[in-house]
């Protein structure tokens, strides 16, 4: 059960310092334009968001938020989906979208699986999963004629 | 020691590269060529591709299968287009004064000779457009009362550092006016703008004319002759302003396809160019085709270069 | 020939069957994150070559209409706009879906649609020329205007911290920015990554900032997905055929705004559903109830977006402007067909103009049972597949999809860098929607301000640009009413309680 507690928003504050660092960023990368046109926009929403993260950051030191405290959670497997997906992207290109495909997959399986591995879903699984991988792929190149990378370590 | 196993390797596969590309010239194409446009579905490069689709499956049996890679104007489509296997299927819709004037606007992942045009097949000439009601019967009379109030006359176009964008800023300078442009976002919006009576003008092309030929009129054309669609309309050589203009558009390839599929190339696209229907077609829509085949490439895109480099100066879209 | 024989025309079994086909391709296709209603349509281009013009254009309506309902499915079972008009479905539908709603909204959106989508295509039908020009009367101003009203939602999506939705809203307008300007075609906010080059694409930026923290989410957690009752309910089609009695004003409403908007050139189906969305939730009773699973927020922009097909097609075949982008694409078929757009095609090609619209309504009638059978479907596939097989087959489609959109590796890249960031955010309490909104409002802003701008200064006369004419004065009052409503109507409740006590 979440339980509820008050107290000072760090986590809010350290964000609105990132953000002010980001606008300024963005503010100082306008001096570049050649355009007149192009940097009124951004070089008022970049002040207004570093207006807005002052104001935020002065709020949170006088008013305390409710916090919820969370239940067990695992965080290795969230970081391991970011990075099965994010290898994905990466290795597109080389090995080709298929097999990418088919491993971000297999691991996103893995790391989804809560339940005791029987012998039944070491079959299915596998079998399932490729199948709807390659469903996919063939909907995509064959039907929507999208190009999906074929991999340029095989090509050569 | 490494370098020969290399060596040994490589060598008969190069031959059987050879080989097969050798092959490949005596019955180029063999299956069907992708054919990426830079842009989204819907625009002019679209309309222009899907226009020869038909006559290319016609003439040589095979599909040009179209799809496309917006972004960054077309610059994302053609920073990866030398990265695409060079071997005749892969092939790409570059338009000028795009490939020219964006790399030299700032780093855009690609230069202008990094790409092996290998035919420009038709261009879309600018036209200064106005409604049909437009107080502006003749191209004098809009000049006669941008002079009177400078800076007040308002023109739409599509973007900046574009055909419309310099044609504007190159007719101000001969024309001695100086009139108010204003970018929108693509041809379309441009239209839609000078509809809503939101502008006095566009800088616009043919293509407009022909598309909305019930509520627009052209003033003047920026061709060497008239377009056979509009007989009535003025050229600017006519009126005595030296503009000759407009959105060139052509198909490149990568940089590693042999010379000897890009000759063939370019000879089945200057086919389908010649083929009368298709000629028709493409004017009926407000198009003019030219015929810049492989050989004749260099020597065009260097004339066009010098036109647009001095006209995007001066617009300080480059500086 | 009379209406009846365009009626008859339109119900030979051929039309009827590709009506059919479309509108079951349009909504697998429009379920499917990334795959859009546009490159649907634009895959079907060479197949209507060899077809007459009215039939293509069934083909081509049936899968739009289709696609733009089918979005509803992923927005609410996977808070995942599958197409951008979805976006504010997912505000109330994945609440509804979370909760063990899920049939009943999708049920309602189906209703919603079909509503939508049939009073669309009866002003087609009956109001198209005149309505035309509606599309030419919004000008650069007017599109800010409707731009800073989409913006006014900001209040009610920022959950309570109204601070954290405006930094989140600046941060999404910025991310509009990146990229090479659409207009100035200058080169901006991407530090000379090449990867930012192409800009932020929005649908894959929806995907990664919707998708990806729910993924991270179930991949966390033994739980299930979605809450699920043990009892099977059906359809529950009676329960959302009453809901939707109850709120027919609101249907009605937002049929008729998501009309007009689908008619503006520069607005699509997503603006569509969060202006209609924002109203429903202005003139509600019950404010407090959208954002946490209220049918009527499903409702609203069910029905506007669909209506935006009929709607679009109005200045497409009346002036030759599109009013979606996929219009543009069928717009492009037609002219690569030889068909000249225009009012003649009303009084001299009748044949090609009302046999479609006959279609179009027909494809949207039968919206009703394919839609009803296929979100059933969908609802107990996503409900019964195990977990672990789920989220792989989401994260694939989230990877496949994203890559479809721009054929670009670079934006499944960044979709699951935004995703990334989206979660950590949403930790601290800044919600996604406040960035989503400003990502889709920042380039139709950014434009109309410019543009008007210098319009307004070459005819020296700024003042009157912004304030002067009477389609953005009528906008700007919305933006005020909606602003200070929540205030005025406080007070006046207030006011009454305490008149009430004495």
């Amino acid at each position: 059960m979440p339980t509820e507690l008050q107290s000072r928003d760090t986590g809010g504050m350290i964000v609105a310092a990132i953000f002010i660092l980001i606008g300024v960023l963005a503010l100082w990368d306008t001096f570049d334009y050649t355009d007149a046109d192009s940097f009124v926009f951004p070089r008022t929403v970049a002040g207004s968001m570093i207006v807005f993260c002052i104001a935020l950051i002065a709020w949170s030191l006088v008013r305390p938020i409710d916090v919820e405290s969370r239940g067990a959670e695992s965080t290795p497997r969230r970081v391991g989906l970011v990075t099965a997906m994010l290898i994905a992207a990466v290795l597109m290109p080389y090995t080709g979208f298929l097999l990418s495909g088919l491993l971000a997959f297999a691991a996103i399986v893995w790391l989804a699986m809560y339940d005791p591995w029987t012998r039944g879903r070491l079959i299915v699984y596998p079998l399932v999963g490729s199948a709807i991988v390659l469903g996919f792929y063939f909907l995509f190149t064959k039907v929507l004629l999208v190009p999906l990378p074929t991999g340029r370590l095989f090509i050569g | 020691m490494l370098t020969t196993v290399k060596r040994v390797i490589l060598a008969p596969l190069t031959a059987a590269l050879m080989l097969l590309s050798a092959g490949a010239i005596a019955e180029y194409p063999e299956k069907a060529i992708s054919y990426v446009i830079p842009f989204g579905p819907g625009g002019e490069s679209d309309i222009t591709a899907r226009h020869q689709q038909p006559f290319f499956k016609k003439k040589f049996g095979k599909d040009l299968v179209v799809s496309y890679k917006p972004g960054g104007g077309g610059a994302v489509g053609w920073a990866q287009l030398n990265d695409m296997p060079g071997d005749g299927y892969n092939i790409m819709g570059v338009n000028l004064p795009h490939i020219i004037v964006k790399p030299l606007q700032k780093d855009v992942g690609f230069k202008t000779n990094d790409l092996a045009v290998i035919y420009m097949f038709h261009y879309t000439p600018d036209a200064v457009v106005v409604t049909t009601d437009s107080q502006f019967k003749t191209l004098q009379d809009l000049i006669d009362h941008a002079k009177k109030n400078p800076g007040k006359v308002t023109f739409s176009g599509s973007g900046k550092g574009t055909a419309n964008h310099l044609a504007q800023v190159t007719f101000d300078k001969l024309a001695g006016t100086k009139t108010t442009y204003v970018a929108f976002k693509g041809t379309g919006a441009s239209v839609t703008a000078l509809l809503g009576n939101q502008v006095m003008g566009q800088w616009g092309y043919t293509s407009v004319g022909a598309k909305h030929s019930d509520k627009v009129r052209l003033l003047a054309v920026a061709m060497e002759q008239r377009h056979p669609r509009f007989p009535d309309v003025p050229t600017f050589k006519e009126l005595g302003f030296d503009i000759v203009s407009g959105a060139y558009r052509g198909i490149a390839v990568p940089n590693s396809t042999p010379e000897d599929i890009r000759a063939k190339l370019s000879s089945l696209i200057d086919q389908i160019n010649a083929d009368a229907e298709f000629k028709k077609k493409m004017e009926n829509d407000g198009f003019a085709l030219v015929n810049v085949d492989y050989k004749g490439m260099q020597a065009f895109m260097e004339e066009k270069r010098k036109g647009y480099v001095a006209a995007a100066k001066e617009a300080g879209v480059i500086k | 020939m009379d209406s009846l024989g365009y009626l008859l025309a339109a119900l030979t079994p051929y039309h009827v069957a590709l009506a059919i086909g479309g509108v079951v391709a349009g909504t697998v296709v429009g379920s499917l994150p990334g795959l859009t209603a546009t490159m649907a349509v634009a895959v079907l281009i060479p197949i209507t070559f060899s077809m007459q013009p009215a039939s293509a254009l069934i083909l081509m309506g049936a899968i739009y209409t289709g696609a733009i309902y089918g979005g509803a499915y992923a927005a609410i079972l996977l808070n995942t706009p599958g197409t951008p008009s979805a976006i504010a479905t997912t505000f109330d539908g994945y609440p509804m879906a979370k909760r063990g709603d899920g049939d009943l909204a999708i049920t309602l959106a189906c209703i919603a649609s079909v509503c939508g989508g049939l009073v669309g295509a009866l002003f087609l039908l009956f109001l198209a020329p005149p309505l035309a020009n509606v599309a030419l009367s919004f000008g650069p101003v007017e599109y800010f205007w409707l731009a800073i009203l989409g913006l006014t939602l900001i209040s009610a999506l920022s959950q309570g911290n109204l601070l954290k939705g405006l930094i989140g809203a600046c941060f999404g307008l910025l991310l509009s920015c990146i990229g090479v300007a659409e207009i100035s075609a200058d080169v901006r906010l991407t530090f000379d990554s090449q990867t930012l080059l192409g800009g932020i694409e929005t649908v894959s930026a929806l995907i990664g900032l919707y998708c990806i923290p729910v993924l991270i989410d179930l991949v966390a957690t033994p739980d299930r997905h979605l809450k699920v009752e043990n009892v099977s309910r059906g359809y529950r089609l009676h329960e959302a055929l009453g809901i939707s009695w109850r709120n027919k004003f609101n249907l009605a409403r937002s049929s008729v705004l998501g009309t007009l908007v689908g008619i503006l050139p520069g607005a699509g189906g997503s603006i569509a559903g969060l202006v209609a969305y924002s109203e429903a939730r202005r003139s509600s009773k019950q404010q407090g109830s959208f954002g946490h699973g209220a049918p009527e927020g499903v409702q609203a922009t069910e029905s506007a977006n669909n209506a935006t097909v009929g709607g679009g097609f109005i200045p497409t075949l009346v002036l030759g402007i599109p009013g979606t982008p996929p219009d543009a694409v069928i717009l492009g078929a037609l002219l690569i067909q030889g068909v000249r757009t225009g009012p003649n095609l009303f009084t001299e090609h009748g044949s090609i103009v009302y046999v479609f619209i006959w279609g179009l309504l027909i494809a949207t009638v039968l919206m009703l049972p394919i839609g009803l059978l296929i979100g059933r479907y969908a609802y107990r596939s996503i409900v019964t597949v195990p977990k672990a097989l789920l989220v792989p087959t989401v994260a694939f489609m989230t990877l496949i999809g994203t890559y479809a959109i721009r054929n670009s590796v670079s934006d499944v890249a960044i979709m699951i860098i935004l995703g990334v960031l989206g979660w950590v955010l949403g930790r601290f309490g800044f919600s996604a929607s406040p960035i989503v909104l400003g990502l889709i409002l920042g380039s139709i802003a950014e434009q109309g301000f410019v543009q008007g701008w210098i319009i307004g200064a070459a005819a020296e006369n700024l003042w009157g640009e912004f304030f002067g004419r009477p389609i953005s004065v009528g906008i700007f009052a919305f933006i005020l009413l909606s602003l200070f409503s929540p205030l005025l109507l406080s007070r006046f409740r207030v006011k009454r309680e305490m008149a009430r006590a004495d």
